[in-house]
């Protein structure tokens, strides 16, 4: 009931924004949307299962060039294409996600970065199939029922409608025993699996999930532009989606949604500032992790209810002294 | 025959034999204590059992069925079930999600199912009133009753208690006391419990194994390995007050 | 083989750059958890440092590399203030995006200082060569790896034979067990910070005349002193230069003798086997997550 909630919020504040604002905000806020579908992704293999993915942006990317070589090369229907682009991304993070997974922490952090350098080092080379640094122009737009969503504003509407549905859809895995055992698996790996929960299983499937949603935000993303290029999916933007969901706060839709909005608006915000814009991006960033450690969601719940007084580490105390 | 059986169960950490040639035979129903002084192999021996810890040597079967290679995930659903020495709950979810993972174990229930029959183990438990809380805000004797539900949910056959007793007052003890042995008779549920508090080792088992560096060195009735010199004199060697015989 | 002597020459020299970073990098690792994103930044501005000093400031060779290391120290000490110590008891997650955070903030800083035209710093040794069996090898090349080679082993007196580097080992084992022994933990920890600092003014300052000095230099050297780390081993010291030296010869004889465009793919291929089949790297002992 809450996430209809919020979804309807999502759709009426997206839907009243598109008719007031300019050409160019809309822009940005297509640009906001696709990465907060990508980041909604993300939020199963960090927020949830607490996998540290400094890769997500690899996934966009293989989404958004296999759609670019069908439609391109093949002549596919953007429709049609962005088919194999999702299942096969999907499948790709699942057969990679088997050995990777296996690592934590730091070491899952570099290996996914790993991957990411290597996406972009082949997307640069293989200049046959992706036109290397030069990039695949003119792919296709979407149509529906005829139209093509040409300008920026109806392209607004279906992004909304993607990312509502996918939020829901996200909302109800989060509530299913599915849900619950990644979060369980990131608590404690050990206990997870003495209640009978398959942690690799587990992992792969919110890596792969999180790949799914990353490879929809790259078919967005190609057919919104209709060009890419391996800059567009570099592995700073794996940490720029990172970023989002930790400003955003508290592994929670609504917190990838609100941070993938307000990082994509932020840097437009600070332009006043002229070229040291991007110097005060990565200052201001910095002070949100220091002032802001839960996020805007975290923020905006510690208004709403103060949190019980953790009582576990005096019962721990208490054990120790308890020891004959 | 036994509901869980090991065989020889070795395991070697470098230079270090943290168990030797172990046999331990569980059969259901049963109430059975593993005790040792501190560093014995007892939690080794656990975590061989539940699948944490691969052993150097032997073989495990659970229900007639080896499991020596089987993962974690797996000997939970062939019945196996264990609480950890410090309560490990998961801190993001609720109490009855907590128990909720527990249930999801077997197939084919729906959400609602779920949710259901983790509430009925709660009540069961007298922990109902928690359903909705938050981990963080339980006093530490419940969040190990949560911990010892949530290891019943998984509807095990047989329960591997690490120090249920740790931490807890002494009403509490005697609750747990309680619930632990109706819990025993009631769910035909064999139980191996590692404890340190001799009284309730003493009043709940009917049988004992002790360890020592690793080794079986007794096994009988509680009256019998009281009484046993090979016992005594390993809590001696590390002080007696500490065993509290 | 003259050519291989050249190229091997150059890879060492490259790799010796390379296994300075990384070691700044291990040695922020090793005493305080921190996976420092911006280690590749801390390099660029060590070249520009130099930059600074040599080329805008005019100073003489000497008091032009001395300013240039100062700043630098004095740098990683803000660092340590501005960054580490706020975000010290955040998630490991956290203090990754805040590192990566302050990275585009000095990339930037730096582009508002000097300019996107890339600059070239000259080396004490411009245009000197000298000939080993046929090869002709340039000077400044040698100059690395023997610079390396003599800050390698300061290191390994100051870790192994001093009263600072063994509190510094202390605190880097066991954060508590240090601060109940009485060691003053703050400032231990400052002085990695500006250590690590230091290292990589060096690093940048020779990488200085071998590349030029661009404000977007920073992210590839953070990538191969990830990769050195990774195969080395993470944490590890002899694992960050034999990790280094690799990537730098990979690097370079790679783009001689298999491709030029999958030069880097060797190294990153090589990091990511090791992930896989041997995650300690090469020197790790312990593989654990600090997170």
């Amino acid at each position: 009931m809450r996430s209809l909630l919020g979804v309807a919020a999502l759709l009426i504040v997206g839907l009243a924004l598109s008719l007031i604002v300019s050409e160019y905000t809309l822009r940005l806020l297509n640009l906001a949307v696709v990465a907060a579908v990508a980041v909604v992704g993300l939020n199963f293999a960090f927020g949830y299962a607490g996998l540290i993915s400094l890769g997500h942006a690899a996934f966009v990317g293989l989404g958004a060039y296999v759609l670019a070589i069908l439609t391109t090369k093949l002549g596919w229907s953007p429709w049609l294409a962005a088919v194999p682009a999702v299942i096969g991304t999907g499948l790709a993070a699942a057969v990679l996600g088997y050995p990777l997974l296996r690592l934590k922490g730091h070491y899952l952090a570099l290996a996914t970065l790993g991957l990411n350098v290597s996406f972009g080092i082949v997307a640069t080379n293989w200049i046959d199939l992706t036109g290397g640094t030069n990039g695949i122009a003119n792919i296709p737009g979407l149509t529906i029922a005829g139209h093509e969503l040409s300008g920026e504003r109806p392209f607004l509407w279906f992004g909304l409608a993607v990312l509502a549905a996918l939020a829901l859809i996200a909302a109800v895995i989060h509530r299913s025993r599915y849900g619950r055992a990644m979060m369980a698996v990131r608590d404690d790996e050990t206990a997870a699996a003495m209640t009978g929960i398959n942690v690799t299983r587990m992992r792969v499937a919110a890596f792969t999930l999180s790949a799914l949603y990353a490879a929809v935000a790259g078919c967005l993303f190609a057919t919104h532009i209709h060009f890419i290029s391996p800059d567009d999916f570099s592995y700073a933007h794996s940490i720029t989606h990172l970023a989002m969901l930790i400003v955003g706060g508290e592994a929670t839709i609504a917190g990838a949604i609100l941070g993938a909005v307000l990082l994509t608006f932020l840097p437009e915000w600070l332009r006043v500032l002229g070229d040291a814009y991007l110097a005060f991006f990565g200052l201001m960033t910095l002070a949100i992790l220091i002032f802001l450690p839960t996020g805007i969601v975290g923020l905006a719940t510690r208004w709403v209810r103060r949190p019980a007084p953790p009582q576990a580490d005096a019962a721990i105390g208490a054990e120790e002294a308890s020891r004959p | 025959m036994s509901i869980l059986r090991a065989e020889g169960i070795s395991k070697r950490f470098g230079g270090l034999l943290a168990l030797s040639d172990i046999d331990i035979r569980v059969e259901e129903g049963e109430f059975v204590a593993l005790i040792g002084p501190n560093g014995a192999g007892k939690s080794t021996l656990l975590n061989v059992l539940t699948g944490l810890t691969p052993p150097t040597a032997g073989h495990i079967a659970l229900d007639g069925r080896d499991i020596t290679h089987a993962s974690t995930h797996a000997r939970v659903r062939a019945g196996l079930g264990r609480t950890f020495q410090r309560g490990r709950l998961f801190g993001r979810l609720s109490v009855i999600e907590n128990v909720m993972t527990g249930v999801a174990n077997r197939p084919g229930r729906s959400g609602r199912e779920l949710r259901e029959l983790a509430r009925a183990q709660l009540a069961r438990m007298g922990l109902e009133r928690f359903a909705e809380h938050a981990i963080g805000s339980l006093s530490y004797g419940n969040s190990r009753m949560v911990e010892l539900t949530r290891a019943l949910a998984c509807e095990p056959r047989v329960l591997l208690l690490d120090e249920p007793a740790a931490g807890l007052n002494s009403g509490e003890v005697e609750d747990l006391m309680t619930r632990l042995r109706a819990i025993s008779t009631e769910r035909r549920l064999a139980i191996v419990l590692i404890e340190h508090n001799m009284g309730m080792v003493m009043r709940l088992a009917q049988r004992i194994v002790v360890l020592n560096f690793g080794s079986r060195i007794a096994e009988g009735t509680p009256a019998a390995v009281q009484a046993d010199p090979a016992v005594l004199a390993a809590y001696l060697g590390e002080g007696f007050s500490h065993a509290g015989l | 083989m003259a050519d291989f002597i050249q190229l091997l020459m150059n890879g060492l020299a490259l790799g010796s750059v390379y296994a300075l970073a990384a070691i700044g990098f291990v040695i922020v690792y090793s005493a305080t958890g921190v996976v420092n994103f911006a280690a590749g930044q801390f390099v660029m501005l060590g070249t520009f440092a130099g930059v600074a000093t040599l080329v805008n400031g005019g100073w003489s060779l000497p008091a032009g590399y001395l300013g240039a290391l100062a700043a630098m120290a004095l740098f990683g000490a803000l660092f340590y203030a501005v960054v580490y110590l706020p975000l010290r008891n955040s998630p490991a997650v956290t203090m990754i995006i805040g590192t990566v955070a302050i990275g585009i903030t000095l990339q930037n800083a730096a582009l508002l200082g000097f300019g996107s035209w890339p600059f070239r710093l000259v080396s004490p040794f411009e245009g000197m060569t000298v000939d080993i069996a046929g090869a002709v090898v340039p000077v400044h090349a040698i100059a690395v790896v023997v610079t390396t080679a003599v800050l390698i082993g300061l290191l390994w007196l100051l870790f192994n034979r001093t009263t600072l580097g063994i509190a510094m080992r202390a605190v880097a084992q066991d954060l508590v067990a240090a601060r109940l022994m009485g060691l003053k933990v703050g400032a231990l920890l400052a002085f990695t910070w500006i250590l690590a600092a230091v290292l990589a003014g060096v690093a940048g300052l020779m990488l200085g005349p071998m590349w030029f000095a661009d404000v977007n230099m920073g992210d590839p050297i953070a990538l191969k002193a990830f990769a050195a780390t990774i195969i080395g081993g993470f944490g590890s010291l002899p694992g960050a230069i034999a990790g280094g030296l690799f990537v730098g010869l990979t690097e370079v004889l790679g783009a001689a003798y298999v491709s030029s465009a999958y030069k880097d793919l060797i190294a990153f291929g090589a990091m990511i086997l090791f992930l896989l089949l041997r995650p300690q790297g090469v020197f790790g002992e312990r593989i654990q997550d600090r997170g």
